[in-house]
């Protein structure tokens, strides 16, 4: 059934989503910094092409302005859970290869990984508004027969992954900003916001 | 039958009377005039270093009929230039491609453009105005595999490509704002209200909001003032010189990504000044006066003094700060 939204939960959501566009925002301008310093200090070339990586969400997609509000709440959520995960695990790999010596890669790679996390809370807050259950997370299950752990990476490997992971998570922060500024959107008809009222 | 023939500036022309044999006595005209047996080999005719001035039509008659034997248009050019100035905008959903040769090359040009994005080929929809532009729209959002963009131009005496390789990103680069009007505010000397238009080659502004930077500057001076606005498409500048013409330019770009826009098409506009009066009658005078000096007087919402820095009384009362501001407006009315 199509919910009219109450105007203070209106108002929260609008709220909500101006935070999440300057969260968003501030993420994108340390992932790019972070993306210099990574490429520089890893000795890559910076227009080298990584080709897509399982385990890392792709931003790219189709028919992005037809997605509904849910829509867009869960695949960011799913996005950004992901990228907390790659984003820890590249930290640990950074500590084991290169100790001390780079510090400042270390201290920008975790202050991302920071504000991904706070992310991810944001997004789960505005899918609270929405009354929606929050998805549990991949790995809190447990399973009988789970997938064998991945093969260990060459140093190389993981070198050329973390490129990758950084640029698609450059990629995702513009989306959530796009995404966010859909959300905050009042619908024209009921004055909920487009796509998260659902039809019967 | 007529013919057409494309040749290349410089090069040598060998041009054959049809079928007629090589010793046939022919006579040759271009354009009409007859050409000198100079030129002839037999009854070949033979142009060498052509240059663009040979273009024309060119005619073979027998040599005792008269018989129209053979006909050509001659066309004298050159090949496609490697340069084509080919650029990519992008606008949110998609992106734009133009072109230009740089230098003519007198013939016929036809221009083809392909786009592919990773593996997948993709068209650029041309334009009917202008016709070296094409447009096309991006199937995926947010995409990290880069377009490849290849233009080739093909003309008679051959073909040329040039490519551009970029991500969705790179490119995006509003034009600039369109329609901008600038204008005084009455009973306002300090005020202009400029506003403008979203390029209309940004299509969807709702989705992909642009954000603006307005310059303006009085034409005396050099020194731009710049404002950044974040949204909204019209500004009130508050601060301009009393009676003084100015110049206003604004630029747009996406509020996330991208490039800023080129400067807008400039605007000139002059605050709103008071009617200057004739000396007349003493009744007239006082009114002047009250009305005049109220024009000099800092606008009452602009706290720029502390009570005791007051100079003068009555309605010719200024403090420090404004005496200055009235000193410097005195000497730009010099």
């Amino acid at each position: 059934m199509a919910a009219a939204e109450s105007p203070s939960a209106a108002l929260r959501r609008r709220d909500l989503c101006s935070r999440g566009i300057r969260l968003a925002g501030k993420m994108r301008a340390d992932v790019v910094d972070l993306l210099d310093t990574y490429v520089e200090q890893q000795g890559l070339d910076a227009s080298a092409s990584v080709a897509a990586v399982e385990g890392v969400p792709l931003a790219a997609v189709e028919h992005w302005d037809e997605q509904t509000g849910t829509q867009r709440l869960l695949e960011n959520l799913a996005a950004y859970r992901a990228f907390r995960a790659l984003l820890a695990q590249m930290l640990e790999e950074q500590r084991e290869q290169l100790g001390e010596a780079d510090a400042g890669l270390g201290r920008a790679l975790a202050a991302v990984l920071l504000q991904v996390s706070a992310f991810a809370y944001h997004l789960e807050e505005l899918l609270r508004l929405e009354s929606r259950g929050i998805p549990g997370e991949e790995g809190d299950e447990e399973e009988e027969d789970g997938p064998p752990p991945p093969p260990r990476l060459s140093l190389f490997e993981q070198k050329l992954r973390g490129l990758g992971v950084l640029r698609e998570l450059a990629q995702w922060a513009v989306r959530s900003v796009r995404d966010l500024r859909q959300l905050a959107k009042p619908s024209p008809a009921t004055g909920a916001a487009p796509g998260l009222a659902e039809s019967p | 039958e007529s013919h057409t023939q494309y040749e290349r500036v410089g090069a040598d022309v060998t041009m054959k009377c049809g079928s007629m044999d090589w010793d046939a006595a022919v006579t040759w005209t271009a354009n009409g005039t007859d050409i000198d047996e100079s030129h002839l080999n037999g009854s070949y005719l033979i142009l060498k270093n052509v240059d663009l001035s040979q273009s024309g039509q060119y005619s073979c008659y027998e040599g005792s009929s008269w018989h129209l034997k053979y006909q050509t248009n001659l066309r004298v050019g050159m090949v496609v230039p490697s340069a084509t100035g080919l650029l990519c905008r992008g606008e949110g959903k998609g992106f734009y491609c133009s072109w230009h040769l740089p230098t003519p090359t007198y013939m016929p040009n036809s221009f083809n453009i392909s786009v592919i994005h990773g593996t997948k080929d993709m068209v650029c929809e041309k334009d009917a105005v202008p016709k070296n532009r094409c447009h096309i729209r991006y199937l995926q959002l947010f995409s990290t595999v880069k377009y490849k963009v290849t233009l080739t131009v093909t003309n008679p005496l051959g073909k040329n490509f040039t490519t551009l390789t970029f991500d969705e990103f790179a490119i995006v680069k509003p034009d600039p704002p369109e329609s901008v009007v600038a204008k005084p505010v009455p009973n306002n000397p300090r005020r202009l209200e400029v506003s403008w238009q979203n390029p209309s080659s940004w299509p969807d502004p709702e989705s992909f909001p642009l954000k603006f930077f307005l310059r303006y500057r009085p034409l005396i001076l050099d020194q731009w003032q710049h404002v950044e606005l974040s949204d909204g498409t019209s500004h009130t500048i508050t601060d301009a010189y009393a009676g003084k013409e100015y110049i206003i330019q604004v630029a747009a770009k996406d509020n996330d990504i991208g490039t800023w826009s080129d400067w807008s098409v400039a605007v000139h506009a002059t605050p709103w000044t008071e009617e200057p009066k004739h000396l007349t009658t003493e009744a007239q005078i006082t009114e002047t006066t009250s009305a005049s000096t109220s024009s000099f007087m800092a606008p009452p919402t602009t706290k720029i003094c502390d009570k005791g820095a007051v100079v003068g009384s009555g309605a010719m009362a200024v403090c420090w700060t404004a005496g200055l501001v009235v000193a410097a407006y005195s000497v730009l009315f010099i």
